[in-house]
């Protein structure tokens, strides 16, 4: 099968877990010998065209500008249709897979012009994210309509988020499948200096490293984790906490920080490269996800890979992916009282921490792989062209 | 210093970073596509002394760069400021 994936963000355009998503997917349609080329857009650095571990990546220039954020986005998506264009020549693909409204233009234009079948990844939606304020909101959200109403399949990564597609956008059960995220749990299974990279990260050999990692924006809720603070050093003065992540919001959050006294206590890194990232993931002592709003989460799952305990809010996907007491636990969104209550029961108790973490891991290894979910998304693909 | 903070302020966009946003969407991304003051004046309808301040500051936080080309100051969003601007829209 000749496979497009158009997708805004790609590796190392790293937003959030759509490019992840994107390479894992796309490595692994690979392996059971499919041709797939995925056409995205530059960042600084990354060639125009190369090929990755079996399949062939195109990056478009955005060569013409605009201030404002939907005219900029409308402007690529035209270059997008140009690249899509010229990597056609090359495939001749038989199907087109975008993920998430912002490519959508091209990818149903793509449709209409080709007359090839569209097949939508929903990662997550305006409604969701921020519930709908504004013009541009609105637009975003009748953009996720039309994302989900002109392909042949809507694919979503929970159930969760099925029930949001299905009752938000009123689109049909029937048209919809759920395929979960996945996780290279591999990538896990290497060796690392614990001790040194704490103290990279700022945590002493004594000390409790709690972890929390994704976008610094309201929907992740980091800062209940920050309000969870005093109250978790209350009980272990010895806590010191990492948040990775970049946003809009890490000036309101490094001020929450300060305020509770705690700043000193708490690193905030930035983005940090993959290989720093599962370093410092295997060397945490817990990782806490506080989203208030998660269509999966994969985040749990890296947690889980990487032998950490994991806390997390019991919100969407995250709610399908972690099983409470047993592959970690849950805690009330918004909530630092519940947070603190959560990290905790983990610190407290190392037999129930190490159970957690050998179930959690398993669970991983047996549920999350990519070349399942690749195998689950053929089946979609076979049903569009008919070979079903 | 309180156990809790008495009052958290509603987060709000700030401006420096709707200016970063729009920095980014006008394609000032490397340093071949890098602008002038007078430039982005023009791009962005901003008065010159609000976007040096604005540059000023992006610049201290890493998000923006400055390279120097046929004799003026050129500017353009990092890497990391990239980054930044793209967790906005996700």
């Amino acid at each position: 099968m000749k496979i497009c994936l158009l997708s805004w963000e790609f590796p190392p355009r790293i937003v959030g877990g759509i490019a992840r998503h994107v390479f894992g997917l796309a490595k692994a349609l690979a392996k059971i010998e499919n041709d797939v080329g995925v056409v995205t857009l530059d960042f600084p650095g990354a060639p125009d065209y190369e090929e990755l571990e079996g399949f062939k990546v195109y990056r478009s220039k955005t060569e013409v500008g605009h201030p404002n954020f939907l005219t900029w986005a409308f402007l690529f998506n035209h270059f997008l249709e140009k690249q899509l264009a010229a990597a056609n020549k090359d495939f001749d693909f038989d199907l087109i897979h975008i993920h998430d409204w912002l490519v959508a233009p091209a990818g149903i234009g793509f449709k209409h012009f080709l007359n090839k079948p569209l097949v939508c990844t929903m990662h997550s939606t305006e409604h969701g994210r921020s519930s709908l304020h504004g013009p541009d909101s609105y637009m975003i959200d009748g953009m996720e309509w039309w994302a989900c109403f002109e392909p042949a399949r809507v694919i979503v990564t929970s159930n969760s988020m099925k029930g949001e597609v299905c009752g938000h956008f009123h689109v049909q059960g029937e048209k919809v499948d759920v395929i979960p995220n996945a996780i290279e749990v591999e990538k896990y299974a290497i060796g690392v200096d614990r001790w040194e990279v704490r103290r990279r990260f700022g945590v002493g050999d004594n000390e409790k490293l709690v972890l929390c990692v994704g976008r610094l924006v309201p929907q992740k809720g980091i800062e209940y984790l920050i309000r969870a603070i005093p109250r978790v050093s209350w009980r272990f003065p010895e806590a010191k906490f990492v948040i990775v992540g970049e946003g809009w919001m890490r000036g309101h959050l490094e001020w929450l920080a300060n305020q509770s006294g705690q700043r000193w206590r708490t690193n905030f890194t930035g983005f940090i490269s993959d290989n720093d990232l599962v370093a410092l993931t295997k060397s945490a002592d817990v990782m806490v996800v506080p989203s208030v709003y998660e269509p999966f989460g994969i985040v749990a799952l890296e947690g889980m890979a990487a032998g950490v305990p994991v806390v997390a809010s019991q919100v969407g996907g995250l709610a399908e992916v972690v099983e409470h007491d047993k592959t970690g636990v849950y805690v009330y969104s918004r909530s630092p009282d519940s947070i603190a209550w959560g990290v905790e029961r983990v610190l407290s108790d190392p037999g129930y921490r190490d159970w957690l973490v050998k179930n959690a891991y398993e669970t991983v290894k047996s549920r999350f792989s990519w070349e399942a979910v690749a195998r689950q998304t053929v089946e979609v693909y076979k049903r569009v062209l008919g070979e079903g | 210093m309180s156990r809790y903070p008495s009052v958290s302020p509603r987060p709000e966009l700030p401006e420096e970073f709707r200016f970063l946003c729009m920095l980014h969407n006008v394609g000032a991304i490397n340093a071949e596509r890098s602008l002038t003051v007078e430039e982005i004046v023009k791009w962005t309808d901003k008065e010159f002394f609000v976007i040096q301040k604005y540059l000023r500051k992006l610049e201290e936080l890493g998000y923006v760069q400055s390279v120097e080309k046929d004799g003026l100051d050129k500017y353009h969003v990092s890497v990391m400021g990239i980054r930044k601007v793209l967790t906005l829209y996700s």
